[in-house]
């Protein structure tokens, strides 16, 4: 589903991604892990088309021409970010962050489409008209995953989805983003620094450093520490102390 | 003799419906230890650590049967007094260093000027003192940094000359409100560090506020969970996992694991609580 041949980023002349390849399978769950500065949220952009690789390409689901076509792109693929309080419009309503994405690409429905995604991400549908400063951090997040899924896009690169959350909020999201990927048959692109939420929510990872890719392993190799790599141990031992 | 004792402690907001309490009541002790304190956002852990700093602003009102730090009673010290207490006698160091330094003045300069508002020595002996709370904190090259504007360090480097600054004129209580939660897991550690350093070597109290209980509980003595304004539990630290309040519990509950295999995470019932 998710294609990474080769990809280097460029910045000027610093060079943040060398030669990455990685592939995800339709309706896997990967993770890319890694501390600030690796790259792994580059990957993401490079993904959703807002940098454009130095060399090697990035394909998300089948169509060639997705990073040219930007419609295209966001029907295949939309993301959710870390700060739901910097991620919505202050003075637009959650019925207005959900119809947007409808109006421009032009859907019927609308009405019945954002009550379904209300009901979908669990939020009461009195929610509908509120501003995001009514609402609590958990569920703006809710109505920034509702809104990342109103066009039914195969894949969700989530970055730091839930580290702006307290624990128990954090839970509850973790929880619905589990349900919708079984429910809708998503794939999953996560960027996150913490290796607990990769053991709830993944399939695989891959491991991030300085730009390069250290390791990829399965989920149950994270479970039990057993890391191949150097670097990956090291992770796996500041997060377990 | 402790450091700090509080009794009663509570903090009040007015809101259309009359006055809130945000905090409710709190009592505790510290000695020259270190105490963690968490809980969720909104639970008035912040607030707390505020309220002893005289850092409430108002129209928030603070009232304690004791406030007593190091044999002040801090409950009717005037505000010139109180401004001499901080930063002196007490300091706080707050969660992003990108918002607490002076971006257009060099660290070094930054830091003795920490040293001169509280009228501390001569000019030479403030660029030492300054070069030695920088090594204090493990900045090895403190000749370099210091010279350094903030946006070229990096945030566990920045959160680290925080630190520096407020340890430069040697308090006696420290409140450190999310010092880590702005910064990478990896550097976590060393900032972690430098802070327990300095209550070992210094004998300084730490007041360790934060949402995260892995972390409260790896640094810290003991830990006051916070739950809408009270204490509902004090845990050891070592005794996190073996909490008896349904909060605690519940908290504890909904964190994944790293070895992780249950379907659903439990969630907090709060209105169970």
């Amino acid at each position: 589903m998710i294609r990474v041949q080769d990809l280097s980023v460029k910045f000027g002349d610093t060079t943040v991604l060398h030669d990455v390849s990685f592939d995800v399978a339709a309706g896997e769950s990967f993770a890319l892990v890694g501390e600030s500065g690796s790259g792994k949220s580059t990957i993401l952009k490079a993904l959703s088309g807002q940098v454009k690789p130095h060399q090697g390409s990035v394909q998300i689901g089948t169509a060639p021409d997705a990073l040219t076509n930007r419609l295209a792109l966001a029907r295949q693929v939309q993301m959710v970010f870390q700060d739901p309080y910097g991620s919505l419009h202050p003075r637009r309503s959650v019925d207005d962050t959900l119809s947007e994405p409808l109006a421009i690409h032009r859907l019927p429905n609308r009405d019945q489409r954002v009550l379904d995604m209300l009901d979908a991400v669990g939020l009461p549908r009195r929610f509908r008209f509120r501003l995001p400063h009514e609402l609590s951090g958990g569920q703006r997040q809710r109505v920034a995953i509702a809104r990342a899924l109103m066009l039914d896009p195969p894949v969700l690169l989530l970055d730091e989805p839930t580290s702006a959350l307290d624990v128990s909020v954090q839970a509850e999201i973790l929880n619905l983003l589990k349900s919708l990927r079984a429910e809708k048959q998503l794939t999953f692109l996560l960027v996150t620094h913490d290796l607990p939420v990769v053991s709830f929510l993944c399939d695989r990872l891959a491991i991030l450093r300085a730009g390069r890719i250290v390791e990829v392993a399965d989920v149950a190799r994270l479970r039990t520490g057993a890391f191949t790599s150097e670097y990956g141990q090291e992770l796996f031992q500041s997060s377990v102390e | 003799m402790s450091l700090l004792s509080v009794e009663n402690l509570r903090v009040t907001f007015p809101s259309d419906h009359g006055p809130v309490d945000v905090v409710k009541g709190l009592s505790f002790e510290l000695g020259r230890e270190r105490l963690g304190i968490v809980g969720e956002s909104g639970s008035g852990k912040s607030m707390t650590g505020r309220a002893v700093m005289g850092l409430i602003p108002p129209p928030g009102q603070v009232t304690a049967d004791r406030l007593d730090f190091d044999g002040t009673d801090l409950r009717h010290l005037s505000k010139t007094d109180m401004r001499k207490m901080r930063g002196a006698r007490m300091s706080m160091v707050l969660q992003d260093p990108k918002f607490s330094l002076n971006p257009v003045i060099r660290i070094g300069e930054q830091i003795e000027e920490a040293m001169a508002v509280h009228g501390a020595a001569r000019a030479t002996a403030r660029r030492q003192r300054m070069m030695e709370a920088l090594r204090a904190v493990r900045i090895d090259d403190p000749e370099r940094v210091a010279r350094l504007f903030p946006h070229e360090l990096s945030g566990g480097m920045g959160q680290r000359v925080m630190i520096a600054m407020m340890v430069v004129l040697e308090p006696a209580l420290m409140i450190a409100d999310e010092p880590t939660s702005a910064l990478d897991v990896s550097v976590r550690g060393q900032v972690l560090e430098s802070l327990d350093d300095l209550v070992r070597r210094r004998g300084m109290g730490l007041m360790l506020i934060s949402h995260d209980l892995n972390m409260v509980a790896r640094w810290c003595d003991r830990i006051l969970v916070m739950f809408k304004g009270k204490i509902v539990e004090e845990v050891g630290s070592g005794a996190l996992y073996q909490a008896q309040h349904p909060y605690t519990r519940g908290l504890v509950a909904s964190l994944p694991r790293i070895d992780e295999d249950r379907a659903r995470l439990p969630v907090l019932d709060r209105d169970a609580l």
